[in-house]
């Protein structure tokens, strides 16, 4: 206790301005921001055709929410042309107890051989970006490597 | 042209997590992410806990991340800790707490005076489960009113978290609620969670809860 005495501020603060967060809105944004890291120097955002995402069954993420936000923010971003593809990633785990290994139907993990609760999951948990498609004509590719 | 590529979306959120993570273990602090879905009782909860871990020694700030003004705030005020607010809609609307707003709010903190930091996540049992925060722990609090299907409903929360504190037991002789059936349903979701039944009214369950985090710290 004797620190806080010795501090001149009271032990509240004003709000941290952090900005509103939407779940699917902010992994809208975040395919985004991948998907420009990950350009080649070469190719335009507004080349991008196609953003190739996995989410795993695990991550709660509701896909026609997705792509809604990702169509809504796409153009902000540079990329007007991008279709989002997703692919949903089934869940997988081993058994801790007997090694087994099995891809759950339903949210139950259990291990169908020994019954054991003690699951490791393999599979199905995160959102990766798998593949990018561009547009880029042979011109582009070569010459213009000024916009990115 | 075709890009194939394998890039996790979330790395720029994990980043932060990490830096988190980083002033975290200089500083010796034990970081608990506390969520469950509104109204389960983490505010009476941490009213309650914090008291007992300051008579181990051990001085405790929490991150206060629930949505609806400071009233979370307000009531942690008499415990005389650092607490940082960090929602920033007055109606609400956020749905959980990202690991960028957890590093602006550890500015706020004194962080080698803090021995326990609790990030108490806004209520939702969905969206704070995808995020880390770079915490030690995570722990979701179900109240038994909530019913016993939740951890089936919920998977994701209840497979992050290390340990489930079922809140409200005092209530269980007025409800329908079989607390067994809830537990069977913990264990299928999550057979390595620790689970805790609590009532903060009674008292019940708070001292386990206490030696849980006193023996991680």
């Amino acid at each position: 206790m004797e620190w806080r005495e010795k501090r001149k501020e009271p032990p509240f603060y004003p709000p941290v301005n952090g900005g509103r967060d939407m779940h699917e809105l902010y992994i809208a944004q975040s395919i985004l921001s991948s998907v420009k890291k990950s350009l080649p120097e070469n190719v335009a955002t507004e080349a991008v055709t196609q953003v190739r995402v996995e989410v795993g069954q695990l991550d709660a993420v509701v896909s026609e929410s997705l792509l809604f936000l990702f169509n809504a923010i796409k153009s902000e971003s540079g990329m007007p042309a991008a279709e989002l593809l997703v692919e949903t990633i089934p869940v997988r785990c081993r058994c801790g107890a007997c090694g087994h290994e099995f891809t759950l139907d339903l949210p139950v993990f259990l291990c169908p051989v020994c019954g054991s609760g003690d699951t490791v999951i393999l599979q199905g948990r995160g959102i990766r970006l798998t593949g990018i498609s561009a547009n880029v004509d042979e011109d582009t590719e070569h010459g213009h490597t000024d916009h990115s | 042209m075709d890009i194939p590529i394998i890039r996790d979306v979330l790395e720029e959120s994990n980043a932060r997590a990490q830096e988190n993570r980083a002033l975290f273990d200089r500083h010796g602090v034990f970081a608990v992410n506390i969520m469950s879905s509104p109204g389960s009782g983490k505010t009476t909860l941490l009213a309650k806990t914090i008291p007992l871990l300051q008579q181990r020694g051990l001085s405790c700030a929490v991150i206060e991340g629930d949505i609806t003004s400071t009233l979370d705030s307000e009531r942690l005020k008499p415990l005389g800790i650092p607490v940082v607010q960090a929602n920033t809609e007055p109606f609400g609307g956020d749905c959980h707490v990202g690991s960028h707003l957890v590093q602006a709010a550890l500015k706020h903190f004194d962080l080698a005076r803090v021995n326990v930091l609790f990030i108490e996540n806004i209520g939702n049992l969905v969206c704070p489960a995808e995020f880390y925060l770079g915490e030690d722990r995570k722990v979701v609090v179900l109240s038994i009113t909530e019913g016993e299907d939740k951890p089936l409903k919920y998977p994701l929360m209840f497979r992050e978290c290390s340990a489930c504190l079922l809140s409200k037991m005092d209530l269980a002789p007025h409800l329908d609620v079989n607390v067994e059936t809830l537990k069977e349903n913990l264990r299928r979701t999550n057979g390595r969670l620790t689970v805790i039944p609590i009532s903060a009214k009674t008292g019940e369950g708070i001292e386990r809860w206490v030696e849980w985090i006193v023996k991680k710290t």
